[in-house]
């Protein structure tokens, strides 16, 4: 049987949905995980920070392929079941937590030290400082590298492919196999990739000019 | 208790029957066979990229040999199937762990006859290094200096191994997916495969004129299962020599590998 | 069911592990090199430049951010054949790395130029030194200097990402943990232990480049 050139491009942005669903949980995920290890991150307890400075470096100074492989050869033998959707969302979240915490943690510190002591005075609790004074002002600086962010983690969930896991890059591999035209099906699926994430990247880009220099 | 201690009821054999279940019940596994008939679904774990066993139709769909073969299957246990894709790096885990009842185009070895066992053969297949009439390699000698794909893990990878002479350069790729795309781009000279493989993509691409160049192992096709499984076993066996005596077997070998089945099958 | 985890069985191997480690490092080191003049130079491109030079520049830095390095690569070692470029996997790796970096490396050299402050052009123009030079003895030095953390950071994520080449059965430290899992069917410790060698190697990286820049860089005007 014969793939057109239009059953190409169809069955590659149906894939896509995948790739989008992926980035989307472990976006999510990471940053969920990201807010708890922002509270222990800056928190006044050294041990919490090294803990954090530690799950940090290990995420940052390993590859991403390395900690998709250890989840899913690892998680079995823990007694879980672990399918490739499974693993890649757990370890992209993982990893996408590492790196939000530290571009958040970026943006809290510049948040001047006289808010923390301003509200401290009025009596508030730590996360309350956190909830009703620091965060909000944190929060318009992160949001230029956070969508920075995400374009990267659009593009490494290409390698959830490697796991089994069928989105965009594995089904692209799968069709060059079945019709023999990796030029044109490694062409569409850059083309796709890069459909998904230039509108992430020229709206960080825009943000981070009108917000000027954080 | 008072009656396993009466002399009506002598206490040893009492013990050693209550013994007796308690061990059966405990070493046996849930029968599969119940299971799947219970579940309704045969979940049969495919290679996704592995023409004409099984590969991607224009719809995504698998489609192949080992489907037709597996929807026979499934028929026979009156259950419907659910394909689940796996790599050769993964299939035997998700076997013992369950997320698949059987495997399909699974080759017998010493070591997997350790973890799994294996149902008669339902399909040919032979392993054999595979390259363009141009290449002139004639057995494991002319390997020397020579590009050759694999697929990392797999029987191919380690009958090719064994006998490869030092100076050969074996590429191990993850899946058939990237020693097949290294094969056709001219990224290596010779692939090692099965015949059936080599014969779909001389039917596609007669420009590169790939032939059979060396045998290095048959290995017919088993269905593989988890252990202790006696009954499941024998259900497949018996559907598998029904589909060798109806012709329905040899209907699915003359479609999908363009010839008959052997008769040593 | 109880799993003992074995790292014995990796032993026999340390040959292969130490051979992989200096494909990974060569491939990296090579992709640095090369990087960093192609980056200089599509930097200089990018702020002197035409406008159809710096619109090219830019969409090439645009596209390599924007699409994956698994599928440059696959695009580099499986697509290129029909068009007649047929590379090698060491060759497909080494390019797609190179590609890869420079694109992140021009941005961050891009950076770097304009946080030179432009006084610093304007004296060395008074001085009558030809504009060229001024870039090469001037800008670009305190540029370089502004932002060697930001590169080092670059050629670190370039190691890390390499692992991927491992896909096109390049032999790096990747390709070496599943030869030797598929062998001994131990996944779990040989991930950890190459993930183990990685993680040293990108901090020691990290510290010798550090240190090297420093000393090349000492004595810049800051």
């Amino acid at each position: 049987m014969e793939f057109t050139l239009w059953d190409l491009i169809r069955n590659l942005l149906l894939a896509a949905r995948w790739t989008l669903l992926l980035s989307a949980i472990a976006f999510a995920g990471g940053g969920l995980g990201g807010l708890f290890l922002l509270v222990l991150r800056v928190s006044r307890s050294a041990s919490a920070r090294s803990a954090v400075k530690l799950y940090i470096e290990a995420f940052q100074g390993t590859p991403l392929l390395m900690q998709l492989f250890l989840v899913f050869f690892g998680l079995p033998l823990l007694g879980f079941d672990v399918s490739a959707w499974l693993a890649a969302t757990v370890a992209l979240s993982l990893y996408a937590s590492a790196y939000l915490v530290e571009i958040w943690r970026g943006c809290v510190d510049a948040v001047p030290r006289g808010q923390w002591d301003a509200s401290a005075s009025l009596g508030m609790h730590y996360l309350t400082q956190l909830r009703l004074v620091i965060l909000p002002q944190a929060l318009r600086m992160t949001v230029p590298p956070t969508v920075g962010f995400l374009v990267q983690l659009v593009k490494s969930t290409a390698l959830a492919s490697i796991i089994g896991y069928n989105e965009l890059t594995r089904t692209g591999q799968i069709m060059t196999n079945a019709t023999f035209r990796p030029f044109a099906i490694y062409a569409l699926v850059a083309l796709i990739y890069f459909a998904m994430c230039y509108p992430l990247t020229s709206y960080a880009r825009s943000l981070e000019r009108r917000l000027g220099s954080a | 208790m008072k009656v396993l201690a009466s002399r009506r009821f002598p206490r040893l054999p009492g013990l050693l029957l209550a013994l007796a279940i308690l061990v059966a019940g405990g070493s046996a596994r849930a029968d599969e066979l119940d299971d799947i008939a219970k579940a309704g679904v045969l979940k049969v774990g495919i290679f996704e990229d592995f023409p004409p066993f099984s590969s991607a139709g224009p719809d995504m769909k698998s489609q192949g040999y080992d489907i037709d073969a597996a929807n026979l299957l499934a028929k026979a246990l009156n259950v419907k199937p659910e394909f689940v894709g796996v790599t050769g790096q993964n299939r035997i885990p998700f076997l013992t762990e369950h997320k698949v009842d059987i495997l399909l185009s699974v080759g017998k070895s010493a070591e997997r006859e350790k973890i799994i066992d294996f149902t008669d053969a339902y399909a040919p297949y032979y392993i054999a290094v595979m390259g363009p009439k141009s290449v002139a390699v004639s057995g494991p000698a002319d390997l020397k200096d020579k590009t050759i794909a694999v697929n990392r893990g797999t029987l191919e990878d380690t009958s090719v191994t064994d006998v490869a002479p030092p100076g050969a350069d074996i590429k191990r790729f993850s899946e058939y997916n990237g020693v097949i795309s290294a094969f056709l781009s001219g990224q290596v000279q010779l692939m090692v495969v099965g015949n059936d493989v080599g014969a779909t993509i001389l039917a596609k691409h007669p420009a590169i004129e790939p032939e059979q160049k060396f045998k290095l192992m048959n290995s017919p096709d088993h269905i593989g299962l988890n252990k202790n499984q006696p009954r499941l076993q024998q259900k497949l066996n018996e559907t598998i020599a029904l589909m060798k005596k109806d012709g329905s077997l040899n209907d699915i070998s003359k479609k999908w590998l363009l010839l008959p089945l052997p008769g040593d099958l | 069911m109880g799993y003992e985890l074995d790292f014995g069985a990796l032993l026999q191997y340390l040959s292969l592990f130490l051979e992989g480690t200096a494909v990974t490092l060569g491939l990296t080191a090579v992709a640095a090199v090369c990087g960093m003049m192609l980056a200089v130079g599509g930097a200089a491109a990018a702020s002197e430049g035409s406008a159809g030079i710096r619109a090219f520049v830019a969409g090439y830095v645009e596209l390599i951010r924007n699409t994956p390095f698994i599928v440059q690569m696959f695009f580099v070692f499986f697509g290129l054949p029909t068009l007649g470029l047929r590379l090698s996997a060491m060759e497909a790796a080494m390019l797609a790395m190179t590609i890869n970096l420079t694109a992140y490396a021009i941005e961050i050299v891009r950076a770097g130029i304009e946080a030179v402050p432009v006084g610093q052009r304007e004296a060395a123009l008074a001085f009558g030194l030809k504009p060229r030079l001024v870039f090469a003895l001037v800008v670009l030095p305190q540029a370089l200097g502004n932002v060697y953390p930001a590169l080092v950071s670059q050629v670190v994520i370039t190691m890390l990402e390499s692992a991927v080449v491992s896909q096109i059965a390049v032999v790096d430290l990747t390709h070496v943990a599943d030869f030797i899992q598929s062998r001994n069917f131990r996944a779990f410790e040989t991930y950890l232990a190459i993930t183990a060698v990685y993680l040293t190697l990108a901090v020691l990286m990290r510290r010798l480049l550090a240190r090297w820049g420093r000393r090349l860089l000492a004595g810049r005007a800051a």
